[in-house]
């Protein structure tokens, strides 16, 4: 019917501006850099049997954490995609959890829980005597693939659980009547059509550790485990081979690139029948195998986070302290003189950032949805494809460019390249919204002599409500945790949450980063809890 | 001059043209039907403003409005799809289009529509509470309560069941006599069509094929198409029955006799009479049989009080009855 609305593209167009300056700015930097003397960096980086290496290793890291993650959601989703049982809502709404909590809260939480001298250990040591760390997982390549499993894995189950559960149990009871097993059923009936679900939160979960950097970058403890946001990171930071950091941030965008247009027809949502299956009621035995794989469950998940909470409050040796409370508040010496500055920051920032990104991404959502525009998202959900690292570093080339020396301008900076991250995940949670409008409700409103604006203001963004919400929330969790860009980015002046946690990891002050992490951990579960209610009141 | 006037008007599409020229009177309910795809919903899409035209006019009171924007027409529609707003409830709804009013007078309108529609003490409520029944004539008291000009009413009843279509249509008749509003229904349903319209346009293959009362339509209609769409008949080659004739004859199942026994033509001169005719189905409908037969290889369709024993039968048809048409 009403097809290329220019209203919509007009009222878009300050968001797409802005989004294509705050992209391409940084990024012409980052190419300016790279081909400084006459390209001789990227012919390194190139030619670089290292290079490679690093490909080799982020490839490894992440198929690695990706299958165990998805190979351990398929029993789990199996169950609780079949039976109902007491608690069966609850973890699957804790498991959603993984979508807003930070990485740099997992980093914090498997150092205080998984540590050599952290909870865990103490703990075993006191139950069996011993004088030394019973486990030794920390700063290896399987602290790497357990955090990722750890932050990766509820969301493999989650997705795998809620495709399975909608998924009509008919052909399988065929297939039984056929005289198939339960595993020649499954295998030949089952997997099939679970297939896209299971292939998408593959991809998902590969892509997301394919960017990982501050699990890599602390819990990985060595050179030799380096991915591309890592070695980026390091390059500007340390070796301070700006033009060497900006030649393998375009390589790194280039086999993102690739990598997304090789995996894009598995992300594709598979279109799941609405009826939901009927779950059978857990009894007996198989209660008892839900009320274990609840508890496995839980223990896997809450340890490092509960972890960080005591440590907010006790010392290592077990005693009931405020200290870093009082430091917190005092803004004592050290890290701590910033940690209300950072708290602050990271508020303002975050909020600032996730209400621009909805604003802006909302309107870019209706635009393209109104004018069937596939090219809008596509150039909205550029900035995913560079990865965080690199639009920091771009960002970093910009703040020299400039030579300011003003907090305002260190502030705005940190801001863009937040909102650059943010903004694409707000539209793309908002475009499933702006699609599920009707044509005809637009039309009815105009057929009432309603002007565009008042139908957009009244009934079309009225019907967006939930979703900005839940793009609020993602937006917000997402620039409240961001530690990668910030890191990259970071000249001193602008301090953030996750910013003073990993430093305050790093030189060893985990009281502190236990309180700070709390703060996030709040933080995000508040955010959680407004996204949950931005999900029940979507348009179905 | 027609109230509503539409002339010459065009839509092209990659394989379908629609082209339509008719008036309708200030007051008249006109009722459009045709097969689906025959253009019904676009021709209402174009005359709202919903789509734009590639030739053609819209002239509404006399002023040209075909390039007026959907908002200035103030013309009304009803669709085929629940397009209430989610964000509003009952009363909010059908006082979003009202024109400027005081509050007090916003909140007499909605309540005496809803009155209207059947459906007083809805107001407050949420309109995915509603029925589909309930829902569409919400729409309608919504569309009304803009104070269109003309109202457009596109399937509005197609998604409902029978008894509730019924119940609905007729009050869409009464709301037209009650406020004397100018209604263009586009229905497939020729049934529905016949009982609720003053005349009826038929539509094919984009194009307007004929317009008239039900009555003018059923008994005198002016083509095949038309003669097939509003009522069961049968046509025959013309040259079986006149030598020199071309085209075919029409004619309507009741206007034919059946008789077992054989028939002597020149006791009925008023009469065309067909003999050996063989009976290939009976179907009882409530009322009479329906009977398919076939005379020398056509098929024919007549009704009968009562159920014949033979299989070859005679045929009786009242000449004035027979109309040839292309």
């Amino acid at each position: 019917m009403i097809k290329k609305d220019r209203y919509y593209t007009a009222k878009a167009l300050p968001g797409i501006l802005i989004l294509v300056l705050l992209f391409l700015i940084p990024l012409a930097f980052t190419i300016s850099y790279a081909f400084r003397d006459n390209g001789k960096a990227l012919v390194e980086v190139f030619s670089d049997k290292y290079t490679y290496r690093l490909l080799a290793f982020t490839l490894e890291e992440s198929v690695l954490s990706a299958l165990i993650s998805t190979l351990v959601a398929i029993p789990l989703a199996a169950f609780f995609s079949k039976y109902t049982f007491p608690g069966r809502k609850a973890v699957l709404t804790l498991s959603g959890l993984s979508f807003t909590i930070p990485s740099i809260l997992v980093v914090l939480g498997f150092v205080i829980w998984y540590g050599n001298n952290g909870i865990l250990n103490t703990l075993l040591m006191r139950i069996l005597g011993k004088d030394y760390s019973i486990l030794s997982i920390l700063y290896s390549f399987k602290a790497i693939i357990l955090a990722h499993v750890y932050l990766n894995f509820p969301i493999a189950f989650l997705l795998i659980t809620n495709a399975w559960s909608v998924l009509p149990d008919t052909p399988e009871k065929a297939a039984y009547t056929l005289g198939k097993s339960n595993s020649e059923t499954f295998i030949k009936v089952t997997l099939p059509r679970l297939l896209p679900a299971i292939l998408s939160s593959f991809i998902l979960i590969f892509l997301f550790c394919f960017s990982s950097f501050s699990i890599i970058l602390v819990l990985g403890g060595n050179p030799s485990f380096s991915t591309f946001e890592t070695e980026i990171y390091r390059r500007v930071h340390i070796s301070v081979d700006r033009e060497g950091a900006a030649a393998l941030s375009l390589f790194s965008f280039f086999i993102t690139g690739v990598i997304l247009i090789i995996t894009s027809p598995g992300r594709k949502e598979s279109k799941l029948s609405r009826k939901q299956k009927e779950l059978q009621k857990a009894k007996g035995k198989n209660l008892a195998a839900a009320i274990l794989l609840m508890l496995l469950i839980l223990l896997f998940i809450l340890p490092p986070m509960l972890s960080i909470v005591y440590r907010a409050f006790y010392t290592k040796a077990g005693g009931f302290t405020l200290k870093a409370w009082e430091d917190i508040a005092k803004g004592s010496t050290g890290l701590m003189s910033t940690a209300m500055n950072g708290i602050i920051n990271s508020f303002a920032i975050a909020l600032a950032a996730a209400a621009l990104a909805v604003f802006f991404g909302s309107r870019i959502a209706m635009a393209a949805a109104k004018n069937n525009s596939k090219l809008l998202p596509l150039l909205s959900s550029l900035p995913m494809a560079t990865g965080s690292v690199t639009l920091g570093l771009g960002f970093s080339f910009l703040a020299v460019m400039l030579n300011h020396d003003s907090l305002l301008a260190s502030y705005l900076l940190v801001g863009g390249a937040h909102l650059t991250i943010v903004l694409p995940f707000a539209v793309r949670t908002i475009l499933p919204g702006a699609k599920s409008i009707p044509d005809s409700l637009s039309a009815a409103s105009y057929t009432l002599g309603v002007s565009k604006g008042r139908t957009a203001r009244k009934i079309e963004y009225a019907l967006l409500s939930p979703y900005k919400k839940r793009a609020f929330a993602f937006a917000f969790a997402l620039s409240l945790g961001e530690v990668n860009a910030t890191l990259t980015l970071s000249d001193g002046h602008v301090s953030t949450l996750p910013i003073l946690i990993y430093r305050m990891i790093s030189s060893y002050n985990y009281q502190g980063a236990a309180a700070l992490g709390t703060l996030l951990l709040c933080e995000a579960l508040i955010i959680f809890a407004i996204g949950e209610g931005g999900k029940k009141n979507a348009i179905s | 001059m027609p109230y509503l006037e539409i002339r010459k008007l065009e839509k092209k599409y990659k394989d379908f043209t629609l082209s339509a020229s008719f008036g309708v009177e200030k007051g008249e309910f006109l009722c459009i039907i045709g097969p689906s795809g025959s253009g019904k919903s676009t021709l209402l899409s174009l005359i709202a403003g919903l789509d734009k035209p590639d030739g053609g006019t819209i002239i509404l009171d006399g002023k040209d409005i075909t390039s007026e924007k959907i908002q200035k027409r103030e013309i009304g529609m009803v669709f085929q799809d629940f397009t209430l707003f989610p964000s509003m409830n009952v009363e909010k709804n059908i006082q979003f289009g009202m024109k400027e009013k005081r509050k007090s007078e916003r909140k007499k309108l909605s309540d005496s529509l809803l009155s209207l529609v059947d459906l007083e003490g809805y107001g407050k409520r949420s309109v995915s509470s509603l029925s589909g029944g309930e829902a569409q004539r919400v729409q309608l008291a919504r569309a009304i309560a803009a104070e269109p000009r003309i109202l457009l009413l596109d399937e509005p009843l197609s998604a409902l069941d029978a008894p509730l279509r019924k119940s609905i249509r007729n009050a869409i008749r009464a709301i037209h006599d009650s406020t004397g509003i100018t209604m263009l229904y586009v229905t497939h349903d020729r049934e529905e069509a016949f009982s609720i319209s003053d005349s009826i346009m038929i539509m094919h293959d984009g194009k307007t094929v004929s317009m008239g009362t039900a009555e003018e339509l059923y008994r005198k209609p002016s083509d095949l198409f038309t003669a097939f769409f509003t009522g069961e008949g049968t046509a025959l080659p013309a040259h079986l029955i006149y030598e020199n004739m071309e085209g075919y004859l029409f004619f309507r199942p009741e206007n034919a006799v059946l008789s077992e026994e054989p028939i002597n033509p020149d006791m009925y001169p008023m009469h065309i009479i067909l003999s050996d005719a063989e009976i290939l189905s009976c179907e009882f409908n409530g009322s009479a049989y329906m009977l398919g037969l076939q005379y020398q290889g056509y098929p024919m369709l007549l009704q009968s009080a009562v159920k014949p024993r033979r299989k070859t039968v005679s045929v009786m048809i009242l000449k004035e009855s027979l109309l040839n048409l292309e």
